[in-house]
Parts: structure tokens; C-alpha cells; sequence
């Protein structure tokens, strides 16, 4: 239920590319040395920083404002690298009426988080949207869970934060949350920012010729193109899956790829604007054999489609008119497994027309909420895909070395908990780092670095592996599988107190 | 005839002798030397240790020959934190904690913890500073205005200042490792003092702790961590960590050079001392250790390690085996 485009690997340099260019920096560099021997002019003095952070995503940019925002980290020396221009996504801004169709599920412990290191009040909260209910269901049995806090949870209503308890999660654009990121980070100052800067290589420092010089060949060195060159105590890879800092501290990320593809998009729902004022908001799942399509609620009569399914569908999908993508979207939600694979098929001409049929012959529930509104508009250009993939790196931590989000974890999107992993990781190291220095310790090394092993490693590995799970689970189309999980959803349904542990995982999932 | 810290170097030899030669006398030192014998009271201390000049000592109180180069030999793997010091890694924050806790009891400086830029900065003397676990640490804390950190082994300090300098931040200037005894050290005065794992080592307890004070400032604090002499400690850091896991080098730990709180009580007699009881061998350092012996926690080179990690909890479990102590000097002048 999360509709993250990851941030790419090729936004920095991808791997092969790397080893390319390092061969070639290598050359360089023994160029350079010799002609410095020659000229014998001194090595430039290392610029050192206590926490260089690869990577200004979501994960990046909270762990810096986290340690900004903290008296006992403000003090240290940070500097942040990112790829993008950062001015672009500060700015960031669209009409009301538009939404871009990255968007992720936030649930309320990582808002908590983003609160507390003073961030969440930089989102612009207009185009930030809770919601209370969830209503997933099997697509070969209809077998449906409902989650509804309102119903089923004991605290009162209250939609502001600090009084989470009643929303599941908040929905909010990737720009929206790392635009805010950036605001605070501006107002807290103090962090060296190299936007626009590609990582050429990252390599270890020298030792200092002088006896009493410091001695940094256990200190990684980020080579920056431009040649600037930052020491860092601690290294802290948020640079996404094909992590560059990952690769350089020699951590292999374990997994495998699900040969399915998120289709995102941003839809317009059928109904005016304003009649969606103060209506509490549900967010929709079905699984499907080709993998769960979810609706998840943005403001107004705008919502946001993440729609796992095979990379020839999503290919099909993507090439639709906006007519047809509709349709299509529409019978996701409401038309048989079977009718939908007809509908991919390429003996159907028209998806609009064969919706508009066969809707007629499907019987609707009788539960107006059990099914989302039906979609009446695509917004130009939101239609995407990406590849989804479980990974999960074999340590998060290295000598100076430290992986949050994405580069340390991949998850299917199926449960929204992507982004709050990140969010869950850089709280903890946050504490981590906070513990090393409030106790003298050196904050990268290993030693520093394990509570924050031990904490998220384990919890992230259960997530990991529940999601797996379930997306495996719906694979299944027929056989004695199918009866068995409809009958575990529908007793989960019913069973209160199992209902709420899960709504409370799934709403402060990212502790375990 | 009961005595006091002072005497008790001429028992622990005759102990070690006797647990040397065999380890079946032990029963009888048991009969004749722990229970009664190691209790000191103060109303049999008629001199109060702090009042008695420390008396020259040919062979100097606090170096043992033997004890050199035995640490001589672990140098080489001070600094590995998955090696056999690995306890001393994991029991440093332990040790601010409780430096912390010393510091806002004293009713002259108050709020230590939160220390308010007004607080002038602390001085640190570390005795027996080892390959700088602590004086590291002291150093980089915002509160620190310098470490004198000193041991007598002139291999250790190499490997204290080589490690020094892999971190730009502690520089010489706040950070000195100085090749000196106690007795040898030139005279100053310093805020805290440390003896962090130091006293067990030392044949002369009572006549280093004397010399120890004359180190600490008016209101300043000696603040000294050792392992008690009870059964507990002697399972886990002699028989487990020595002879059946290994992993303590064995000879590091002399059980009958450990003191106890009440020895140590009396010994400073007459000043404030704070007792923390730490609880740090418990359950979780304990499961660490093993846990890293098995190759089980070291996750970094074991992809499926994360299984166990859930297995090692992060709470400590009260034992008696580990005591904090410290001393405040604030009538000492």
C-alpha cells in the first residue's frame, strides 16, 4: 500500500559503473601520486565530519534533522550528499488538485518521530491524508477483514497528532514529506549540504606523516566529482537499494525479485470535492492472484493506486488510454479473477466497454463502504511502474559504516511499511548514536553501532518476512490453500482482540 | 586478630601460593583465611588509612612484574571488541553512568549530567589506564577539559597512543598517556580519579588507594570499579571465563586479590562513599559473551544471525559479583 518509486541506484552511480570508474580514478590517482611526488606538494588536510550521510531521501534527511534536533548530537559536525538538487524538491510545489503519484503510508509512530524532531509541522498538512479504516479482501473468495478503529478500538476520535490511537496511517507524498524534511533541516541549520554531487568513489583516509597526526586509515573518505573529499566517523548509507555505501563497506543484500511490478497512479473519485469534507476516509485492498491492488485515500475526491501485478499486465496497463486505464481500475476492485484476466487479455478491445458489461453480471456487496468509489479520472502522467524485490542486507553496521532504509531493506509494499522501516532505523540509530556520544564512546565504530544491529535487525527480518508471506499466500489461486486462508481472515475478522493487536502493529508497525 | 586492607597482601600471596600448589587445599584456606579473615572492622583500624603517610615501598606498591607482563601479552587485542576485552568495552558506559550519578550526589556541583556551560570542565587522572578504554571515552565527552591517563607498561601505553590517534579528536593536548607509577607521578590534582579494574591487580591495596587520594582534588571524586571476592565471581570470571570458555586469557584474575565492599569500606573509613552495586556480568553480558565465543553475535559475518540476536536480551541482572565504588573528598584538604 505504498506506492514509493525507490530511490534508484542510477540516480548515483550504478555498480558496474562504479567499478568502471574507480578503475579509472584508481589510474588517476596513480597519475596524481606520481606527479605529486614529483612536485612533492602536501596531501590535501581531510575534512572531517562525524556523520557523512549518502542519500537525502526520506531516511536520510530525517536521521540528519533527528540529530540536529537533539541537544546531545547538535554539536556534531554533519554533512549530507545527495545526488539531486535539493533546491528543486525544497520548493516543491503543486496545485491543490494535483498529487504525484509517489506517495507513502505513514503510520503513526513514524509521524510521532518526524513531530518530535520538529519536521512534521514543515509538511504542507492540506495535502497530508489520515484515515481510520481499512477494508482488505481475498478476490477468488471474498473473504474480508475490516479494519475500523472508530468500531473497534477503545479510544475516541481526535484527528490531530499526538492522539494517534484512532488513524491507521497518514498518507502523504514522498515530495511532500522529504520537502518538509528539508525546511527544518534548513531552519536547524548546521549541516553541510552537496546537493547535485555524485559520490565518484568512496575510499579510506591516511595516516598522517607527523607522530602525533592523526591516523584516519580506518576512516572511509567520500570522493565527491568536483573533488572535494569528506572524512567521515560514521559513514551512514540512506543512499537507496543499489546502495553505493553498501558496496563500498563489502555488505551483501540477500533476496529475491517477485517478477511483479507496482503500478502507481494518482486517480479522481467519482463525487464533488467538497463532498468529501469532514468524511472519515477508508483504504481499499484486494488481493489478486497476480498480486493485492490498494486504494489508498489522498485529500478531496483524490486517491492514490498501487497495483502489484505482472510485468506484462503492468505493461498492458501503462499503454491504456485514460478511458480504458479507468475501466480497468474500476474492475480491480469489483469484477471476478476471472473476468479481469479476460480483461488483460488481448482478445479484449475494449477494456471501458467490457467493464461497463460486465459489471452488470457481478453482484455488489451490501456494504456501500466495502468498496472503494469508483474512479472517474486519471491524472495526465501519473501512470508509472516499478519492479518490486525483497532484499535484505546480511548486517546494517560495518567499522564507520551504518545502512538505514532501502539500502539495508526492500520490501513488497503490500503492508505500507516500507518508508516507516526507514523511519523506525533512523530512530534507532539516532539512539544509538545518542547513547555513544552521551558515554564518550566513538560513535562509528562497531562496538558504538551494535545496539542499533540488534534492535533493528531482527524486527525488520520478521516484517521482511511477513510481507513475503502474505504476498506468497495470495499467489495461490485454487486448492485447499484458498479455503484456509479465507477462513484465517474471516476469524481474524471476527475476533476482536487479535483485530486490534493487528491494527496496532500495522498503525505502530515499525517497533515489532 | 582481624586486619584491615593493609595486611591483606601478605594473606592474598599465601593464598595464591596455596591455590597454586594444589587446588585441593583450597578448602583449607577456605576454613582458615575468607570468612573471618578478610573482614576488617574500624573499630580494630585504630589508624585511619587516609591519616597514615604512604610507606616507601622498595618494590613500589602498585607494579607487579608479573601482572606487567601478563597485560603485556593482551595488548595486542585491547582494542578488539569481539576479543577478550570485550567485558571492559561493554562496561564502559557503566562507568559514566555511575561517574554521573557520584557527580549530582555531591551537593557542591549539582547537575552534572545535564552540565550547564557555567560548569567549568573536568580534569581526569586514569591509573592503570590500560589501552585507554576509559580515558578514550573521558576525552571525547563535551564536560572533559583533559585526561592524564598513566600505566606502567610501557607496551600498553604504545598501543593506547597508536589507537589514540585513529581519532582526530583526542588530541595531545586533551588526551596524555603518561609511562609512570603511582609512585612516580608528579604530584597534581584532578576532579575525578579513576581505577577502573585496576585494584585487583596491585599487591599493596591499601598503600595505592593512599596514594591514589593524594591525587584528587577537595571535592573531587575517586571512583574505583573492581570484582568482589564471592562465589559468583569466582564461577564467572575464574572458573567460566578462564578455564572452561576461555575467553579471558587465563592468569588475568587472582580471586584472592579481589576485595570487598566492606574491606573497601573500612579502608575509607571516615569519608563519604557511595556505593553502586553494578550489574553488569549478569545475564546479558554473559549471553554476549557466549553468544560471541559461538560466533553467534558477531551478525556481520553470519548472514543468519539475526535469528539469534533476538535471543540476547539488553537488560542488566542484578549480581553481586561487580561493584562500583566510589569515594567524595570533600573535607580532604
Amino acid at each position: 500500500m505504498e506506492s514509493i518509486i525507490r530511490r534508484r541506484a542510477a540516480a548515483y552511480v550504478c555498480r558496474s559503473c562504479t567499478r568502471q570508474s574507480q578503475r579509472k580514478l584508481l589510474q588517476q590517482q596513480q597519475q596524481q601520486q606520481r606527479q605529486q611526488r614529483t612536485y612533492s606538494s602536501a596531501a590535501p588536510r581531510p575534512d572531517i565530519y562525524d556523520v557523512v550521510c549518502v542519500g537525502g531521501g526520506p531516511a536520510g534527511l530525517s536521521l540528519l534533522a533527528a540529530l540536529r534536533s537533539n541537544p546531545v548530537t547538535s554539536h556534531l559536525r554533519i554533512a549530507l550528499v545527495e545526488a539531486q538538487d535539493l533546491s528543486k524538491t525544497k520548493s516543491w510545489a503543486l496545485p491543490p488538485t494535483q498529487f504525484s503519484n509517489r506517495c507513502s503510508s505513514l503510520t503513526p509512530s513514524s509521524a510521532l518521530f518526524l513531530d518530535k524532531m520538529g519536521a512534521w509541522a514543515h509538511l504542507d498538512r492540506a495535502r497530508v491524508q489520515p484515515y481510520h479504516e481499512m477494508q482488505v479482501w481475498d478476490g477468488v473468495t471474498d473473504a474480508r477483514i475490516e479494519f475500523d478503529w472508530a468500531r473497534d478500538a477503545i479510544t475516541p476520535a481526535g484527528a490531530r497528532i499526538g492522539t494517534h490511537q484512532q488513524i491507521i496511517a497518514y498518507m502523504t507524498e514522498n515530495l511532500n514529506l522529504t520537502s518538509g524534511l528539508l525546511k527544518r533541516l534548513d531552519q536547524l541549520g548546521g549541516v553541510a549540504v552537496f546537493d547535485s554531487a555524485k559520490v565518484e568513489h568512496i575510499s579510506f583516509g591516511a595516516e598522517s606523516e607527523t607522530e602525533d597526526g592523526p591516523d584516519l586509515r580506518e576512516w572511509p573518505v567520500v570522493h565527491l566529482a568536483g573533488g572535494a573529499q569528506l572524512s567521515a566517523r560514521l559513514l551512514v548509507g540512506a543512499d537507496g537499494a543499489n546502495s553505493p555505501v553498501r558496496a563500498f563497506a563489502g555488505i551483501e543484500a540477500r533476496g529475491w525479485d517477485y517478477g511483479r511490478h507496482g503500478v502507481v497512479a494518482t486517480l479522481e473519485l467519482e463525487g464533488h470535492a467538497d463532498s468529501w469534507e469532514n468524511q472519515t476516509k477508508v483504504a481499499y485492498q484486494r488481493f489478486l492472484p497476480t498480486g493485492p491492488v490498494a486504494m489508498l485515500p489522498m485529500p478531496g475526491n483524490h486517491a492514490t493506486l498501487v497495483w502489484s501485478t505482472t510485468p506484462e499486465n503492468a505493461a498492458l496497463l501503462k499503454s491504456l488510454s485514460p478511458t480504458d486505464f479507468i475501466a480497468m481500475v474500476n474492475a480491480a476492485f469489483r469484477l471476478s479473477v476471472t473476468d479481469l484476466a479476460f480483461m488483460h487479455s488481448p482478445a479484449c478491445t475494449s477494456q471501458a466497454d467490457e467493464y461497463a458489461w460486465r459489471l452488470g453480471h457481478t453482484s455488489s456487496p451490501s456494504n456501500h463502504k466495502a468498496l472503494p468509489q469508483p474512479a472517474t479520472a486519471v491524472q495526465p502522467g501519473t501512470v508509472a511502474s516499478f519492479p518490486l524485490k525483497m532484499r535484505h542486507a546480511d548486517t546494517y553496521i560495518g567499522e564507520r559504516v551504518a545502512l538505514v532504509g532501502d539500502a539495508a531493506h526492500t520490501i513488497h509494499p503490500l503492508a505500507g511499511q516500507g518508508l516507516n522501516q526507514g523511519q523506525g532505523d533512523v530512530q534507532s540509530l539516532v539512539r544509538t548514536i545518542e547513547f555513544a556520544v552521551g558515554h564518550g564512546q566513538d560513535l562509528g565504530v562497531r562496538m558504538s553501532l551494535e545496539p542499533y544491529l540488534a534492535e533493528r535487525y531482527a524486527a525488520n527480518h520478521v516484517l521482511l518476512g511477513v510481507c513475503d508471506k502474505i504476498h506468497k499466500l495470495y499467489s495461490v489461486e485454487n486448492g485447499p490453500l484458498v479455503g484456509v486462508r479465507s477462513l484465517g481472515l474471516s476469524a481474524v475478522n471476527g475476533l476482536g482482540g487479535l483485530k486490534r493487536f493487528i491494527m496496532g502493529r500495522a498503525a505502530g508497525g515499525v517497533g515489532v | 586478630m582481624r586486619p584491615s586492607l593493609r595486611q591483606t597482601p601478605t594473606l592474598l600471596r599465601r593464598a595464591a601460593a596455596a591455590r597454586n600448589a594444589c587446588l585441593a587445599t583450597t578448602t583449607t584456606i577456605e576454613a582458615s583465611a575468607p570468612a573471618t579473615r578478610w573482614q576488617s572492622s574500624s573499630s580494630n583500624n585504630t589508624t585511619p588509612p587516609h591519616n597514615t603517610p604512604p610507606q616507601p615501598h622498595p618494590n613500589s606498591s602498585s607494579v607487579n612484574a608479573a601482572e606487567i607482563s601478563h597485560f603485556n601479552a593482551l595488548a595486542a587485542t585491547w582494542w578488539d571488541a569481539h576479543g577478550s576485552s570485550r567485558a571492559l568495552h561493554l562496561m564502559n558506559p557503566l562507568r559514566h553512568d555511575f561517574i554521573n550519578a557520584c557527580r549530582s550526589s555531591s551537593p557542591t556541583s549539582s547537575s552534572t549530567t545535564t552540565a550547564p556551560p557555567s560548569d567549568p570542565k573536568l580534569r581526569y587522572l586514569d591509573i592503570g589506564c590500560g589501552g585507554g578504554i576509559f580515558a578514550e571515552s573521558a576525552t571525547r565527552l563535551p564536560t572533559t577539559l583533559s585526561v592524564t591517563a598513566v600505566d606502567p607498561s610501557t607496551t600498553i601505553l604504545a598501543v593506547a597512543r597508536a589507537h589514540a590517534r585513529k581519532d582526530p579528536a583526542l588530541t595531545p593536548q586533551k588526551l596524555q598517556y603518561i609511562n609512570a607509577s603511582i609512585e612516580t607521578l608528579p604530584q597534581d590534582q584532578f576532579d575525578v580519579v579513576s581505577l577502573f579494574e585496576v585494584i585487583e591487580h596491585v599487591d599493596q591495596p591499601a598503600d595505592f588507594l593512599d596514594r591514589a587520594e593524594a591525587f584528587v582534588k577537595p571535592g573531587g571524586w575517586l571512583v574505583l570499579s573492581t570484582i568482589a571476592r564471592t562465589w559468583t565471581s569466582w564461577f564467572t570470571t575464574n572458573l567460566v571465563a578462564e578455564d572452561i570458555v576461555g575467553i579471558v586469557p587465563k592468569g588475568t584474575h587472582d580471586w584472592y586479590k579481589y576485595i570487598n565492599e566492606h574491606e573497601m569500606r573500612a579502608h575509607f573509613e571516615g569519608r563519604s562513599v557511595r556505593r553502586l552495586g553494578i550489574t553488569f556480568l549478569g545475564f546479558s553480558g554473559w549471553c554476549r559473551c557466549i553468544g560471541m565465543v559461538l560466533g553467534l553475535y558477531d551478525i556481520g559475518r553470519n548472514s543468519n544471525g539475526g535469528c539469534w540476536m533476538a535471543f540476547i536480551t539488553h537488560y542488566y541482572q542484578s549480581t553481586k559479583a561487580y561493584t562500583y565504588r566510589a569515594a567524595r573528598y570533600a573535607t580532604l584538604t
